[in-house]
Order: structure tokens, then C-alpha cells, then sequence
């Protein structure tokens, strides 16, 4: 009997996990030792000429990836025991972002202008392990889907109320600094919105789940396009309102296109109708535009996007110079021409030289370091994320389940797509973190909850598979 | 020829790109072949399983007004409770709008209670997680109790 339980305690063992942590525990190790190399390299502790196994870093610089890994090894036979059907793609992919993201800010800490901090790694790292443990609570925790769907106005409620304190606070402030949405609790500096935008897509999986056959019904007609009738579309829209309001208020352009699009995404995914969607994106173009016309502060972003970098005219050079510019934009992407195609190497470059880079430009401090090979690595990483999220979406048993799941996926893509193309001066660039790579604390506990919700759906639709619990 | 520092950490930065994707590429194969397996499983259930047939027959309509020996049939998929969107649908105020649900996976029936305040009960045994049943158990739904056929 015991031998019996121990070999299929073996055979549902996470293997597939474990294999697929390996290389990237290898790659963190790998870019650790290369970062101290170069470290010593600058400060001139080894010389150029000569390399002996005596130069070679010693493990103690090591001990925080091993610290990670440690971790993410330890969940792994955590979840074996208890969770050992749910998803094994998400966590080595997840897992790998993040220790480049504990690396980066590692690298980029000492070296930060104007003010150095060579405790952003540390901190960034015993983020990214409250971060695990925030997953594990999550996936935990989570014993019940129903009290998502059912609570749907509580959630609603208190994302509503995060963001009015936010707000509140932020008014009696400067309006003028450059990011708004932030509370400050003693030490910690929390963003709201990051636990906002979740407890929108519970709201939205919930409520479309429910009138799921009214919302694509479509009985309201104006002109050629069919909509909800006002009773079921009311509280949609007037929580996305809200949001949206919130936001504009604080002006946090990013966050405003970053809920329009997750709202975007799940009223398509709930409806099935592409007319919502154009529908939605006419509105949006009207939005923008009245945006663009009232707020000074929108004008300027856009006319970032149409520096001319390569003729250089003086209208470029008038914007380069101008506060609150191109200066950051200009900056970026001479760090990204500099990484060329294989990077210069990490530790090697000068990513520093662009401002906020440890947060909102990280993606230009990766494209100097790792290069444009690297770059097309870490967006493969995202979409095999966002697919995955997809798939768990799928295969979730029912509707409430499968908005949720793909609302919370579609969170990541949005993000994502928003910020690297502001930072390649694609869209206007606009203050928002690039899902567990960028530094800070709020951003990595909200997506780490995120993966223990899709974990959980995933773990659901297992057990129902097997039709046991 | 001694290994200078510089060549040192170029071979590190091409090993990098290297992990990095061959990191990608062992995800893609993982990711391939969970998704044959997954197309295989239901390929296979799809064939071999039989047609779905289950009946709940209400043997105590409890304080509710449904009359005892009613029929429901049940779909692979059955939401029972007071809830307009459920697929057996019970006017009684002790039933949850969301009260129970039912599925059927390889010919036996699962019960579970969906988060309901009077309890989902087979033969007695709360439902909190998926329970099998066979025909002629006894399941309780709030007070009013079914049986399986």
C-alpha cells in the first residue's frame, strides 16, 4: 500500500514543471555571473587581459537567484502534493520574467540617475517571493469560484473605493508629478489600480456571464448598430464610466487605455459580436479626440510620437529639449539602437542615461542589454503566457469561468502591447508596468494573484476532467 | 591562448540568446504535446462514450409544492435552483438561486453543491465537493430529496 501511494505520488509528480524550470534557472544563474563579471570589470577588480578561475565571482553573489529559485523549486513540490493537475506551462515562464526583472533591478539600482539605489534588487526580489506567496494564498484560498461571481457589486465596490482614496489623496497633492495613482501606507507605496483592473474583470466576467443571452441578444437599434437594451448595459457602462472617470481625473491616460481595452476585450469575448467591438472603438476615437482637444498634457504625448529621430529637424530638437518631452522617448530608443542585435551584455550598457527606466522603460533597459534577439525571447515568453491564459480560458467549464480567465489573460496582453509600443514610440508612452519585469510592488503582487486565479480555473477544470475532487 | 574577459562574456551573452530560446522551444513541444493529448482524451470520450441519460424523480417534495414522482431529465452539464438561468429550475424559497450542480463525465453522475445556504446532500453525505453517485441514490437538494434513474 505505502509503495503503491508512493508511486503515484511519483506519477503525479509536476515533472513537466520541473523540466521546464531548468533552463530557466540555468539562464538566471548564467545572467548573475555575467552581471558580477561585469561589475568587477568596471569597478577595474579584474583585469581585461587575463581570466582565471580565481577572478570568477564567487557563489555568494549568487545566494538571491538561488534564493529564488529555491522558491520557485519549493512551490514546485507544493503544488505536486496539493494542486498537482493544474497548469505547469505558467509558472517556469512567469518564473523566468520575473528573476530578469529581481536581475534588471538589480543591475540597474546602483547605477540609477539622479539618485542611486543599490537596494532596488533586494527589494524587488522579496516582492517577487510576496508575490509567490500571494499566488499560493490565491490558489489556496480560492476554494469557492462562486464567491467571485456572486459578490461581483462587493468586488466592484472596492475597486471603486481603492481608487477614490487614491483620487482623494492624489488631489491634495501636485498634480504636476508624474504619477498619481499611488498611496502611500507608511513605508509602502501602493497602486490601486493594479488591484483595480482584477476586480473590474471579476465585475465584467460575472455580470456578462449572467445576461450573457440579453448582451448578444441586441434589441437596441441605432442606425446599422444593435445594442444591449439600457436596463442589462447600465451597469457596465457606468462601472467603466467610473474607472474611466477615476482616471482621467488623476490623469492616468495609460490606465484609462488599458480598462477601455480590457472592457473591449471581454465584451467581445462575452457577446461574440464584432458590431460591440467597433461600435466601442467609433466611441473611443470620439473619447480621444475630445481628450486630445481639452488636455493639454495628450497633445504633448502625441507629439512625442511624431519625433522625426532620424532627419533630426529643430522641431525634433525643440521637443527633445522641451520638460516633460521627448527626452525620455529620444533617450529609450538610442538605448534600444545601441543594444543592436545580440546587446551589449548585462551590466555592460548605460540604460541609465533614460529616466523611470527601472519601471515604465524597462522594456528599452532589456532591448540595451540582451538586444533585439533577447527582445523577441521575452515577447515569445509573453504570448506562449498569453496563449496559455487563452487556453485555461477554453477548457474552463463554464462561462463565468471563461471570462474570467481570458479577461484576467487579456489584462497581460493589453498591458503589455501598451507599454512596449510606447516605449518604441509606437503609441503616446504612458505610465503603465510591464507585466513581472518592471520594478515595483503593487504591479507584482496584482499579477501574481492573477496566475493563482488562472492556476485555480485550471486546477477546477481538471478535476472535473477526471471527475473526481 | 588564455580566455580574456572580454571573450568570456561575449560566449555568456550568446549562450543566453541560446537558453533563452531553446527555453521557448521546449515550452512550444511541452504546450504541442499537451494539446494532442488533450485532442486525443476527447477524441476518445467522444466515441466511446454513451449516450447521456439520467432522470432526477422527486420522492419528497419536502415543504415545496412539486408534486413527488415529477421527472426532470438531466443534461451533461445541469445547473439546478431558483435562478432563471438554471437547467431544472425549482420555485421554493428554500432553494438557492445557484443550489447544485450536476455533470456527467464517463457515464457517472457527479453532484456538487454550487455554494447554496440549505446544503446539497447524496444519500445524506453533504456535497461540498464533487460526489459520484449511481442509480437510485438519493440526492437531497435543499429538502426536497430526488432519486437517481
Amino acid at each position: 500500500m505505502v509503495r503503491r501511494s508512493s508511486i503515484s505520488s511519483i506519477k503525479r509528480y509536476r515533472w513537466q514543471e520541473l523540466g521546464l524550470f531548468i533552463i530557466p534557472f540555468m539562464i538566471l544563474l548564467l545572467e548573475m555571473t555575467q552581471l558580477l563579471l561585469a561589475r568587477s570589470l568596471r569597478t577595474g577588480v579584474v583585469p581585461t587581459s587575463s581570466l582565471t578561475v580565481k577572478n570568477l565571482p564567487t557563489i555568494e553573489g549568487l545566494i538571491p537567484v538561488l534564493g529564488l529559485i529555491a522558491v520557485l523549486l519549493a512551490i514546485n513540490v507544493l503544488l505536486s502534493f496539493t494542486f498537482p493537475k493544474t497548469d505547469q506551462v505558467l509558472l517556469p515562464l512567469v518564473g523566468l520574467l520575473s528573476g530578469i526583472g529581481v536581475l534588471m533591478a538589480t543591475r540597474l539600482g546602483p547605477n540609477l540617475l539622479p539618485f542611486p539605489d543599490p537596494a532596488l534588487g533586494s527589494r524587488q526580489l522579496l516582492w517577487v517571493i510576496l508575490g509567490l506567496l500571494a499566488f499560493l494564498l490565491t490558489l489556496f484560498g480560492l476554494r469557492n469560484m462562486n464567491w467571485l461571481r456572486r459578490y461581483k457589486y462587493t468586488w466592484a465596490l472596492f475597486g471603486i473605493i481603492l481608487v477614490g482614496i487614491t483620487l482623494a489623496h492624489s488631489l491634495r497633492a501636485n498634480l504636476d508629478s508624474p504619477t498619481h495613482d499611488q498611496l502611500n501606507i507608511g513605508p509602502l507605496n501602493l497602486q490601486p489600480s493594479e488591484l483595480l483592473k482584477i476586480f473590474l474583470v471579476i465585475f465584467f466576467a460575472a455580470y456578462l456571464s449572467e445576461n450573457i443571452d440579453i448582451v448578444s441578444g441586441g434589441n437596441l437599434r441605432i442606425g446599422p448598430l444593435r445594442l444591449p437594451p439600457f436596463r442589462q448595459l447600465g451597469p457596465l457602462a457606468l462601472m467603466l464610466g467610473l474607472a474611466l472617470l477615476l482616471f482621467l481625473g488623476v490623469r492616468e491616460l495609460g490606465l484609462a487605455l488599458l480598462i477601455y481595452g480590457i472592457f473591449l476585450a471581454m465584451i467581445y469575448l462575452g457577446s461574440g459580436k464584432i458590431s460591440y467591438v467597433i461600435g466601442s472603438l467609433l466611441i473611443f476615437l470620439v473619447l480621444g479626440f475630445i481628450g486630445y482637444t481639452l488636455f493639454s498634457y495628450v497633445r504633448a504625448r502625441f507629439a512625442v510620437v511624431g519625433i522625426d529621430v532620424i532627419g533630426w529637424t529643430s522641431k525634433s530638437e525643440a521637443l527633445y529639449q522641451k520638460s516633460g518631452g521627448g527626452f525620455q522617448i529620444v533617450q529609450g530608443l538610442i538605448a534600444l539602437a545601441n543594444g543592436g542585435i545580440i546587446g551589449t551584455g548585462i551590466g555592460l550598457g548605460h540604460p541609465t542615461f533614460v529616466p523611470v527606466v527601472q519601471s515604465d522603460m524597462i522594456f528599452t533597459a532589456l532591448g540595451e542589454e540582451l538586444g533585439l534577439a533577447g527582445l523577441f525571447a521575452i515577447i515569445g515568453i509573453y504570448l506562449l503566457i498569453i496563449y496559455r491564459g487563452y487556453r485555461i480560458a477554453i477548457e474552463a467549464r463554464d462561462s463565468f469561468n471563461q471570462l474570467l480567465a481570458a479577461g484576467l489573460t487579456s489584462i497581460f496582453a493589453i498591458q503589455t502591447l501598451i507599454i512596449t509600443s510606447g516605449n518604441m514610440k509606437i503609441l503616446p508612452l504612458t505610465g503603465i508596468p510591464l507585466p513581472f519585469l518592471s520594478y515595483g510592488g503593487s504591479s507584482i503582487l496584482a499579477n501574481y494573484i492573477i496566475i493563482g486565479i488562472l492556476l485555480r480555473i485550471s486546477h477546477n477544470t481538471a478535476m472535473e476532467r477526471e471527475g473526481l475532487a | 591562448m588564455p580566455l580574456t574577459l572580454d571573450v568570456f562574456l561575449l560566449i555568456l551573452r550568446l549562450l543566453l540568446i541560446v537558453l533563452l530560446y531553446l527555453f521557448l522551444m521546449q515550452v512550444v513541444i511541452a504546450i504541442t504535446r499537451d494539446l494532442r493529448k488533450t485532442a486525443a482524451a476527447n477524441a476518445y470520450a467522444d466515441n466511446n462514450a454513451p449516450p447521456v441519460v439520467g432522470h432526477l424523480i422527486v420522492v419528497d417534495s419536502g415543504p415545496s409544492n412539486i408534486l413527488p414522482g415529477t421527472h426532470f431529465d438531466l443534461a451533461p452539464q445541469t445547473t439546478i435552483g431558483r435562478g432563471p438561468t438554471s437547467t431544472i429550475l425549482l420555485h421554493d424559497n428554500f432553494i438557492s438561486s445557484e443550489h447544485t450542480r450536476m455533470w456527467n463525465r464517463n457515464g457517472t453522475w457527479y453532484v456538487q453543491d454550487a455554494g447554496s445556504t440549505n446544503g446539497t446532500y447524496v444519500n445524506n453525505q453533504p456535497a461540498h465537493n464533487p460526489l459520484p453517485t449511481k442509480a437510485g441514490d438519493i440526492i437531497q437538494v435543499g429538502f426536497i430529496r430526488f432519486k437517481l434513474a
